[in-house]
């Protein structure tokens, strides 16, 4: 099945753009990587089987998209995180939780950072993130564990002990 | 609230630019056409110098158009390239099928005082002679180095690599972290606990 790239650019932009945005760390290059992932789409003659795997490929090509971004020297003139976090309204009463929150998470290791985003804001099970990852279910369990642990060391008590 | 919910708060607060659709939508028009007009950190990715400087010669005004033999996802092409004084460049070249592309690119060094200049022409020319590590849709894994593209999808034992490329002139060796990144070394394999 193929669903039209307009629908589907309602309806993920901001899951990619947010997953990009983790892996790069800047708005900029995140919104290429946006961009370009929807081109891939566009271009690519792939047949998808349900709507979720069109959401996982999404996902899976933007997070490479977004690593290959990482590894290359180019890169655009980028606000650093420190200035980009201080524009960000994070809209609830814990509202000084919510900053420390997502600082913690973006100072992750990338391993970590990506496994946990996927599992905390996207809801993918560890045997759906392991075949986002092409890695094994081992080892998306470990980089979880050793993620939520990273976590509590520095949050406290603003992150339960869910394991 | 759950580390769950908390978690979705907190990325909440970040959205992609209202502008977004638009753009998108400007590029779907494009895209069979490959023009790619914005200023987007690409080439590194998916295009190698074929042959370095001593392919790379001037057919240029001003000195500052190139025309290069590039690899191009393992199709060798000839580009041309218009550097710009701002550590910008543009470039044109026809892909397989014969369409005309586009890209367009840039990047900025880091002095010692932390302030930011462009690229230079040379800085450029030498990071399009990186190996590049693609990872594809379908799991594979390949660098491509020169002329070479070679499937390292099989060589990762416990997500790390080692991988000896050469160019007829210069041997490199390097180390790959599975999905997180590479260095390499013209005299030994660099330790994967060296860099990321």
């Amino acid at each position: 099945m193929r669903q039209p790239v307009e629908v589907l650019i309602e309806k993920y932009k901001n899951n990619i753009y947010v997953i990009a945005f983790n892996v790069c760390k800047n708005a900029q290059d995140a919104e290429d990587v946006v961009q370009d992932t929807f081109i891939q789409y566009i271009s690519s003659k792939k047949d998808f089987e349900t709507e979720q795997h069109i959401r996982a490929w999404l996902i899976r090509v933007a997070i490479n998209k977004a690593k290959n971004k990482n590894n290359t020297f180019f890169r655009r003139n980028t606000l650093p995180l420190e200035d980009y976090m201080e524009t960000l309204i994070f809209e609830s009463s814990e509202s000084s939780e919510l900053s420390e929150l997502f600082e913690t998470v973006m100072k992750l290791s990338e391993k970590y950072r990506v496994v946990i985003h996927l599992f905390y804001y996207e809801d993918y099970s560890v045997n759906e993130i392991a075949d986002i990852l092409k890695i094994s279910v081992s080892n998306v369990k470990v980089r979880l564990s050793r993620g939520r642990r990273l976590l509590r060391e520095t949050l406290k008590e603003v992150w339960e002990n869910d394991e | 609230m759950t580390n769950r919910e908390k978690y979705k708060q907190a990325f909440s607060a970040i959205h992609i630019s209202d502008e977004f659709s638009l753009e998108v939508r400007k590029m779907t028009n494009t895209s069979k056409k490959q023009k790619f007009n914005r200023m987007v950190a690409v080439i590194a990715v998916c295009v190698l110098l074929a042959g370095g400087s001593t392919v790379a010669y001037a057919a240029d005004l001003g000195g500052i158009q190139r025309t290069i033999q590039l690899w191009i996802h393992g199709n060798q092409t000839e580009a041309t390239i218009d550097f710009n004084t701002d550590g910008s460049y543009e470039m044109e070249y026809f892909d397989s099928e014969g369409n005309a592309a586009q890209q367009g690119g840039g990047g900025v060094a880091f002095n010692a005082d932390g302030s930011e200049r462009p690229l230079t022409e040379e800085e450029l020319l030498d990071l399009l002679d990186d190996p590049d590590v693609r990872y594809e849709d379908d799991g594979s894994v390949w660098i491509y180095y020169f002329d070479q593209k070679i499937d390292i999808t099989d060589k990762f034992d416990d997500n790390i690599c080692y991988v000896q490329i050469s160019n007829g002139e210069e041997t490199l060796y390097m180390t790959i972290k599975y999905q997180n990144g590479w260095s390499s070394s013209p005299n030994k394999y660099p330790s994967p606990s060296s860099f990321n």
